[in-house]
């Protein structure tokens, strides 16, 4: 350690202290999904699942998501009486370029993954067979679902329709249990052969998925 | 934890190493980057930056500085490479507005010290401005300075010397004696 035989002035090293002081907390949450998602997305496919990065990426997707749909729900707050005046409320800021790609790129994933759960689903799950790791998945999937309905994701008309055609499947899924076997399947089963299996896989681009074929047939 | 530990689980793929790895360095870092960007939304982008290059060259890290010190140098780089290009950026943007100041002109308006120390600091050469707000503001040691700028601590002491003095001379009629 060396001594300090110059040292600032006690006004100019106090008042130093404001230069650029940061406000508050870090946004550790939005950050880390940040380095989720760009590590994510610069892996090949088939080594995403691989990946610890991959294993973070549903924390960091749900995280933003969570950030994102309070930010939200906290500005579209309608405000107590019409009176008070507009200019105290901060302007809504416009969502950065970065973040309307994590969302894109959350969108993606959440959909391939659903597309790829569902597919398992139907082909592979019989009454009375395995429902409960099923219902497990689709709880999961249900919530990411639910949070993308809530952000700026759901944006596109198209994409709303989807995803609420898909939170009812999912839901569906996640009802399963014992008690209610064969003809809970068969409904659900009907209900994708209705179409949403078939836009599903029209809305998800190739290599959107971060599920190896091997982790896919884990999900069941 | 010992930080050999936690990075060999990192690299083993662990997931919540890594987590564990950027929630004890990630306040220190933004709040480093943020000293030197002071806007919170660049400040953001160089932590990630950071931290993204700091997982990508973990397994060249030997140890001879502490991990910690090891992480603040990637991240002061990054911060000052992308103040660079800011710079370069406004500057271009200057030269085609005309005569617009490149730093905040406002400021030279407000006879308070705050304010005029922010003018003196952003006018301050990039290696002076790196190492004083590392020093006098977060209170880093010039050995650890050193680490992070890849020079000697001697020339990062220098550099404070120059940098306290230039500030002096820029608010010499606010520091008395």
């Amino acid at each position: 350690m060396m001594l300090d035989d110059d040292p600032l002035e006690p006004e100019l090293r106090e008042a130093a202290r404001a230069y650029h002081q940061p406000p508050g907390e870090p946004p550790r949450q939005q950050i880390w999904a940040a380095i989720v998602a760009r590590r994510t997305a610069k892996l090949p496919r088939r080594e995403r699942a691989s990946r610890w990065w991959a294993v973070a990426w549903a924390a960091g997707i749900a995280a933003v998501l969570a950030i994102g749909v309070g930010i939200g729900r906290l500005t579209v707050r309608p405000t107590a009486s019409p009176s008070r005046a507009p200019a105290a409320v901060p302007a809504a800021k416009a969502p950065r370029k970065e973040d309307v790609t994590a969302y894109r790129v959350a969108t993606a994933e959440h959909l391939g993954q659903a597309e790829a759960f569902l597919t398992l689903f139907r082909s592979s799950v019989q009454p009375g067979d395995r429902e409960r790791l099923a219902s497990s998945t689709a709880r999961q999937l249900l919530a990411t679902n639910r949070l993308l309905l809530d952000s700026p994701a759901a944006g596109d008309p198209r994409l709303r329709l989807l995803l609420q055609d898909l939170e009812l499947v999912l839901a569906q899924i996640a009802q399963l249990g014992p008690e209610r076997r064969g003809a809970d399947v068969e409904l659900i089963r009907e209900g994708l052969d209705d179409g949403v299996l078939l836009r599903l896989r029209a809305a998800v681009p190739a290599g959107a998925t971060g599920m190896s074929v091997r982790s896919r047939q884990g999900a069941l | 934890m010992d930080d050999r530990v936690l990075i060999a689980r990192v690299q083993a793929g662990d997931a919540s190493a890594a987590r564990e790895l950027y929630d004890a360095h990630v306040d220190r870092v933004y709040r480093l980057v943020y000293r030197l960007a002071g806007d919170p939304d660049q400040a953001q982008d160089y932590a990630q930056e950071a931290f993204i290059r700091v997982f990508e060259r973990l397994s060249g890290f030997r140890g001879e500085a502490a991990l910690g010190t090891w992480i603040c140098a990637i991240a002061v780089s990054v911060a000052l490479n992308g103040l660079r290009k800011v710079k370069r950026l406004r500057a271009r943007e200057a030269d085609l507005e005309g005569a617009v100041a490149v730093s905040s002109p406002h400021r030279q308006a407000e006879p308070d010290l705050k304010a005029r120390l922010a003018q003196a600091i952003d006018d301050l050469p990039d290696g002076y401005r790196a190492v004083f707000l590392m020093h006098d503001v977060e209170g880093y040691t010039h050995e650890e300075i050193g680490q992070a700028l890849g020079v000697q601590p001697g020339t990062s002491k220098a550099q404070l010397s120059r940098a306290r003095a230039k500030l002096r001379r820029a608010l010499a009629d606010f520091v008395k004696g």
